[in-house]
Formats: C-alpha cells, structure tokens, sequence
C-alpha cells in the first residue's frame, strides 16, 4: 500500500482536514517558521506600511484637534453625549476578545487546533485593547488628567467612586491589557529563543538575545514555564468573560431604554466573541497566504472558526429577539418605543444594516463548503465586523438621540474628527500588526512543535503511524 | 563552587537522553539540567525535580489581590470620603465585586509572571552552556545534557556520558 493509500484507509472520517499538513520534524519547521522574521524586508511590507502610515497621520491630526479644540470638534452633544468614540472603544475591546479565549479557554479544553494560531490572535488582542484604552481617555474631555482615575492620594483629597461602573471599566480594562500581554510575552520567550539561536546577523541574535532573556530550554524552566502558562490561562478565562461583563454594565447599570436590560452581559460577550473571530479571519487570510504559512493554518483552523462565529452570531441573534421580547413584555413605554423606533426611527437603515450583517451573513457558515471558501470568509469576516459595529452604534448613540422628554430629541451626526479617530485607529492597529508579522514569529514555534509530538503519538496509539517510530528510542526501534 | 566546570551533551533521541540524567544521578551527580526545545515527558522524574511553587504564588497573590481591593473600597469609598450615590450605603459590598476580581487577578498573574522569572533565573544573558556552539540546537531540535561537576569529575563524566550513547560531549571549563 503506497503511503497515500494507506492514509486515505485510515484517516478520521470526523477529521477530513488536518491541523498540520505533514509531519515536517523540528528543524524543518524553525526553518519555515523563521523564515518570515529572518528574511529581508520585503517591498510588499514596505508598501503596505507607508499607506496605512497615511491613515496613522489621519488619526494623529484627529487626536490633536480632539486635544486643542476639545471634545466640541466631535458630533457628540446632548442627548447624544455618547457616540463614535464609546462605539469605537466597545467595538475594539470585543475584537480582543477573540485572542484570549483562543489562546486561554482553548488551550483548557485541549483544542489542538488553537495552537497555531493563538500567537496571532493575542497579538491582534494586544493591539485592539491599545486602540480601545484611547477613547474613553480621550473623552474624558480634559484627557491629560487621566491619572485622577485612579485610586491614589491626591491633593484634591477625593477618591474614585467605586459605586459607579465607569472606574470598574478603568481596573477591567487596565487588567485585561496588562495580563494579555504578559501571557503574549510569556508564549514569546522559548521563540525569541529559537530567533536568538537562528539569526543570521549579530544585531539580530543580540536583540532577540536581550528579549529571550537567558532561556535555555531548560527542564527547570519548561516544568515552571507549563504550569505558569496554564495558569495564566486559568486566570485568563473569566477574566475575558469579566471584562465585557464590566463594559456592557456601563449600560445595564444606566436607566435609560435600550440600556438598562439584564441580558447585556452574557449578549456582550457573545458578540465580543463574534466581532474577534472574524478579526481574526480577516486577519489571518491575508497573512497565511502572504507568509506561506498555509501548512500549519490549514483550511481546518479557517472551517472551525467560521463554526464559532455561527455559533455566536446565533446567540447575538438571541440577544436581539430576546431584547425585543423584553421591550414588549415587560410593558414599558420608554422601552417599547426605543425598540420600535430601531425599526422605524431615523436611523433605521443602520439597524437593518446590523441585521443582515450579524444574522444573516453567520447563515452561510451552515455550509461545509461556504467555510471552505476563503473570498466567503473573508467577505463574510469583515461583514460581521462593519454589522457589529453597527450594533454598538445602534445601542449607545441611537438609544441616546431620543431622551425621555421629546423636546431635548436631537440627531446625532459625525464630524470629519469621528470619521479619522474611527479610521485612523483601523490604520493603526495596521500598522501595529504588520510590524508584528515582520519582527516576532507569528506562529509558536515550541507549541508547534509540541503539537507534532502529540499527533505523531495520537498515531503511533492508533497503530499507524508514519513517524511513529520517531517516539522511540534508537534501540527500541523495530 | 565557582570552580565548577560544565560538560555538555548532545543525544540524539530524548529515550536515552533521559536514561544518562538518571544513570549520572544514580552515580550521585546532583547538579545536572536538560535543555530541549519542547518540554520533555518525563523530565521532570529523571532528574528528581520538585514540585513547581507557581500555583501557590499565583494563589496566595490571587487571594492577596482581591483582599487589597476589597479593603481599598470599602475604605476609600466606606469610611474615608463617603459618597452616597443613588441612597446606596456607603459599604456596599455588591458594587465592591468587579474591582475585587480585577485586583485578585491582576495580582496572580503579574505573581505568576515576576515568579517565573525569578524560578528560571532569568534574566540571565549568560550562562557557560552558551560557550558551546553547537548548543544553539537546544532551541531548535537539539536534545542536550549539562552537568555542573568540579574539574577534577570532568573526564569521569565525559567518559560515562559517551558510554550513554552521548552523540558530542563538549567541556566548558571556566565557569
């Protein structure tokens, strides 16, 4: 039986695509996996750095006007005192969400398919929490006080009231940056020690040298390194359930119709959940294929990911129908008329934008096929992303621009500012991800690594494996 | 013990690799280390390690955080400056939740962090197995074994290590 033959007979009919395409052994996959840090700098990078640098621009000169002009350069005014920038701010923070529940509540439920692209996604959360935590800053109108947020023994002898979750936002979020990002680094260091050992310039080996700082792969530190990094994972998991939790309480907290429901927190994290993978979807079709790293993020990572957003696209589409339900069940007028006037008020069109792209487009996952189509997915990927946008305008800006007393209704309309903050900030995290894609190695290479052990003995305990023989001991070997 | 040289090894498979850790411990060479560039199963017994202290660092700090901002709030917004928001008392312990959370995990983790850099050793730029050249495999495919021993064990050791199946022993002398 020839070797094609013989997988074919045995293969997993559960698992038609593999999470690793071959068996390529160590020093192969450094190789590969190095090789978009190690190489010279293509044009192509270069090109698509000096254009979103534009966009950076945009977002400097949007940023500084906020600074000089204050926050009257925006559109925000009364009744709409909230509008693009808690948008943007609750959009980015739920983008994030996607990384840690790949790289912390997979990495718990043994999902081996999370292993080759839980670097990706925790870089991409890194960067979106950055462009998150500059809103409610910047908001904050006199923006260069920031600090008085937190608890510390001021001259102006008053504390952060805690009673208010506005300072429960400031410890969640400052938590949830800080902890991403120790976990990122703490992944990083057995790689920036395989880039130290790899480099081929002195400056490089130096500067990954400093980064890895001392690691030997040393027994003594695996056995720390693996309990620590499942701990982390650990700690990881509510505490991305908690952060959204605490978000979407600056609005279940409030009083207003269209806010003040109990459903958000669990209906927050769904859609943080939703609007991540298919960030990470964007994302990751683009780089797979631009790095040449289509053998360790196979079709099957691409087909799971698409579940999961059919998956939390339909409990989105819960939340909506269930808050619906609540508006007319509950029978208050406020909370009826903010629902109706979602379907029939000025901005209806942005609410059946939301429709079709957070309950309609998540549909087409349904088909094995669809999931295997990379222009469906990433069309469908950005979709969700501009409709769960949508969504978070929708709940903050348009519940806002009816109050209570028709008299004080205003519309709500952005300046060129809202337009560049918003944009600006896409450039950014541009930027900041591409700069990710050159220097540090996109894929864990150790954890690959790891992961090849596991399926060659996943195969060696089903009695066919090709490397089997490789577990073995020289004189063990048949 | 600064006058302690380093024998390094190179094994071709971690079967063997782990049977040398345990053949030198069984001649009573304490000071050994493996490097791989995965963790290895089996480590952790081969070399007779103890059981690792990080998750009762991650949980005394866990519980210390979330102590800290528990009494942080009920102190600063309780007694020190009540604010009466809403009629609520000032003590009001379900509104005191997500900042205990926040702190209990921010404390464990940046514990879990700080606690393994400080278990690894790290940071350390050098060390005397880097004098190797070839141990730069330890990081890519390479399966190593180092031995700290005084310089008088040196050929012993290299000798024993060779016998293991060692597929290079190198000699780091000034250590």
């Amino acid at each position: 039986m020839t070797t094609e033959t013989r997988a074919a007979a045995l293969a997993d009919p559960l698992e038609p695509v593999p999470v690793l395409v071959g068996r390529p052994d160590d020093r192969a996959l450094t190789a590969s996996l190095t090789a978009p840090v190690l190489q010279p700098t293509r044009r192509g990078w270069l090109i698509l750095v000096s254009v979103l640098m534009v966009g950076v621009g945009f977002w400097m000169l949007s940023l500084a006007t906020t600074l000089v002009v204050g926050i009257g350069a925006w559109g925000n005014n009364i009744p709409v005192a909230w509008a693009f920038d808690i948008t943007t701010f609750v959009w980015w923070i739920g983008i994030g969400h996607a990384g840690t529940l790949i790289s912390a509540i997979l990495l718990l439920f043994q999902q081996k398919w999370r292993t080759s692209i839980n670097r990706f996604s925790e870089a991409m959360t890194l960067f979106a929490v950055a462009m998150a935590g500059v809103y409610p800053i910047i908001h904050l109108g006199r923006p260069w006080f920031f600090w008085w947020l937190m608890p510390y023994p001021s001259t102006n002898q008053i504390w952060p009231n805690f009673k208010s979750a506005l300072p429960w936002d400031v410890f969640a979020i400052s938590t949830y940056a800080t902890v991403s990002f120790l976990f990122w680094f703490m992944g990083l260091i057995p790689d920036l020690a395989t880039l130290r050992d790899t480099a081929p310039t002195r400056l490089k080996r130096v500067v990954y040298g400093i980064f890895a700082f001392g690691w030997r792969g040393s027994a003594r530190h695996w056995q720390h390194y693996r309990i620590g990094y499942l701990l982390m994972a650990g700690l990881g998991t509510p505490l991305v359930v908690s952060v959204h939790t605490i978000v979407s309480f600056d609005f279940a907290i409030s009083q207003l119709p269209g806010w003040h429901t109990t459903i958000f927190p669990p209906y927050f994290v769904a859609g943080a959940i939703f609007s991540g993978f298919a960030m990470v979807l964007t994302l990751m079709i683009p780089a797979r294929k631009l790095l040449g790293l289509e053998q360790v993020i196979t079709m099957k990572h691409l087909d799971n990911m698409a579940k999961v957003i059919l998956a939390t696209g339909l409990m989105v589409s819960y939340g909506y129908a269930m808050e619906h339900f609540m508006a007319w069940y509950g029978g208050n007028d406020g909370e009826a008329f903010a629902f109706l006037n979602r379907w029939t008020g000025p901005y209806a069109p942005i609410w059946y934008m939301q429709l079709a792209c957070n309950v309609l487009v998540p549909q087409l996952f349904w088909f094995p096929a669809l999931r295997r189509n990379l222009v469906v997915l990433f069309v469908a990927s950005v979709l969700v992303n501009v409709g769960m946008w949508a969504e978070r305008f929708m709940i903050i800006a348009v519940s806002l621009h009816r109050d209570f007393i028709p008299s004080s209704w205003a519309m709500y309309y952005p300046t060129w500012v809202d337009w560049g903050l918003l944009f600006g900030s896409m450039c950014t995290f541009g930027v900041l991800f591409l700069l990710f894609l050159r220097f540090l190695p996109v894929i864990p290479i150790a954890e690959v690594k790891e992961l090849r052990r596991e399926l060659d003995h996943d195969d060696f305990a089903a009695g066919h494996g090709p490397a089997a023989h490789a577990l073995q001991a020289p004189e063990a070997r048949p | 013990m600064s006058a302690r040289a380093y024998v390094v090894a190179e094994f071709a498979a971690e079967a063997p690799l782990l049977a040398a850790a345990r053949a030198l411990r069984d001649q009573g060479h304490a000071d050994l280390d493996l490097h791989s560039p995965v963790p290895l199963h089996g480590a952790e017994e081969a070399l007779g390690l103890k059981r690792s202290v990080v998750p009762l660092i991650a949980l005394v700090l866990g519980v210390a955080g979330a102590i800290t901002g528990y009494l942080m709030q009920w102190w600063m917004v309780g007694v020190d400056f009540p604010i009466n928001v809403g009629g609520r008392p000032p003590h009001s312990a379900p509104a005191f939740i997500p900042v205990t959370f926040e702190l209990g995990v921010l404390f464990s983790a940046l514990g879990i962090f700080f606690g393994l850099f400080k278990l690894w050793g790290m940071p350390r730029l050098h060390h005397p197995v880097f004098e190797v050249e070839a141990f730069r495999s330890a990081s890519v495919d390479g399966l190593w074994l180092s031995a700290a021993v005084l310089p008088d064990r040196v050929p012993a050791v290299t000798a024993a290590l060779t016998a293991l199946g060692a597929r290079q022993v190198e000699i780091v002398e000034d250590a």
